[in-house]
């Protein structure tokens, strides 16, 4: 999946995705459970904190 | 280097911000010196205000056309509103230290800036008020752009 279909699913611009991918932003819950849902796996596969 | 679209917008609008009002506080603070007592330019204000939004209209059109996809999310939300923080910590600070010296000038208390006319009429006070509040736009803009490069 590419960057911008991810990005226009989740409801975000392409550099939002990007910033996420590069840690250079911590998502809201809402982006975060919208992203674990779109590939269908729990938020903590996504994401970890720590 | 690659910008995005808000980047783009953001350097765009800094670089008018700073070319109008920079030439034009350069000017207003150099006849200040000779004439303290004289409005110098206040008036042109209005019209470079007109100026800048024009200037701004354009660019920005320009830029929405080659992004026509690109819209406003969280992130972008966010940096705006760290970045306005920012801008009004620099505002009150300055209204403050600029309220303390006009207060203190004369009574020989604190700074004694009275060799300098800008701070002895009550235009130059005006017109260092104005440049607070462009100073701080542009910490706005440059602030903005550090959180879209760096990260947040």
């Amino acid at each position: 999946m590419s960057q911008q279909i991810l990005a226009d699913r989740v409801g975000v611009t392409r550099q939002t995705i990007i910033a996420i991918e590069k840690d250079k932003y911590s998502p809201s819950l809402e982006v975060a459970f919208k992203i674990a849902n779109i590939f269908k796996v729990p938020l903590g596969e996504v994401f970890n904190y720590g | 280097m690659n910008f995005s679209f808000r980047e783009k917008g953001l350097i765009a609008s800094l670089v008018i911000t700073l070319l109008v009002f920079g030439n034009y506080f350069f000017q207003v603070f150099a006849n200040l010196q000779v004439t303290p007592s004289e409005q110098n330019g206040f008036g042109d204000l209005i019209g470079l205000v007109i100026l800048v939004v024009i200037l701004e209209a354009i660019i920005h059109a320009f830029l929405a056309s080659q992004h026509s996809t690109e819209i406003e999310d969280e992130r972008d939300k966010l940096i705006q509103r760290m970045s306005y923080r920012n801008s009004y910590w620099f505002l009150i600070i300055g209204i403050w230290v600029l309220l303390i010296q006009f207060l203190a000038t004369g009574s020989g208390v604190w700074f004694d800036f009275n060799y300098l006319a800008i701070f002895t009429s009550a235009y130059g006070l005006a017109y260092l008020l104005l440049l607070l509040f462009v100073l701080a736009e542009v910490i706005n803009f440059i602030t903005q752009l550090y959180y879209y490069r760096k990260g947040i």
